[in-house]
């Protein structure tokens, strides 16, 4: 697996606020987590 | 996700946040979220959309309802996968911090 871009993606957080996982780029490092869920 | 959050100081001095996707609804989510006073991103994927899309176009993992840990960098290239077997099946965060730990490095020499 080499250069693989991951897929962008746009989420609403828990406080409401939009998400995109595009936002970070060259920002941050992301590590996504899938949960499988808590509730 | 307790277990990340052991080490979210380790995490933020990677220049790395963390983005934990769930299915649960988001009222139940952020119920959930607030009441752990979990200090990452959390985010409803109400009808798993976005499970299924890196299931889709990554194919790297088939997701059904097992945990998935990805790291992408600042370029958003995925950097490292790790697909669940089991439901408690995660990678222990020395694992995820090898990784950061090389992308920080990896910048330096650029």
């Amino acid at each position: 697996m080499k250069d693989v871009l991951a897929p962008d993606f746009e989420l609403t957080d828990t406080t409401g606020r939009a998400v995109r996982l595009s936002d970070f780029r060259g920002k941050k490092n992301v590590v996504l987590v899938f949960n499988r869920g808590f509730a | 996700m307790a277990q990340l959050r052991l080490d979210y100081a380790e995490f933020q001095r990677l220049n790395a946040e963390i983005v934990a996707i769930g299915p649960d609804g988001p009222n139940a989510f952020r119920r959930f979220w607030e009441s752990q006073q979990m200090p990452f991103i959390g985010l409803a994927d109400i009808g798993s959309k976005v499970a299924e899309l890196y299931h889709q176009e990554v194919n790297i993992f088939k997701l059904g309802r097992m945990p998935a840990v990805l790291v992408v960098d600042k370029r958003g290239v995925i950097r490292y996968h790790h697909y669940g077997r089991s439901m408690a099946d995660i990678p222990a965060n020395s694992e995820v911090l090898t990784v950061l730990q090389e992308i920080v490095e990896d910048e330096k020499h650029e």
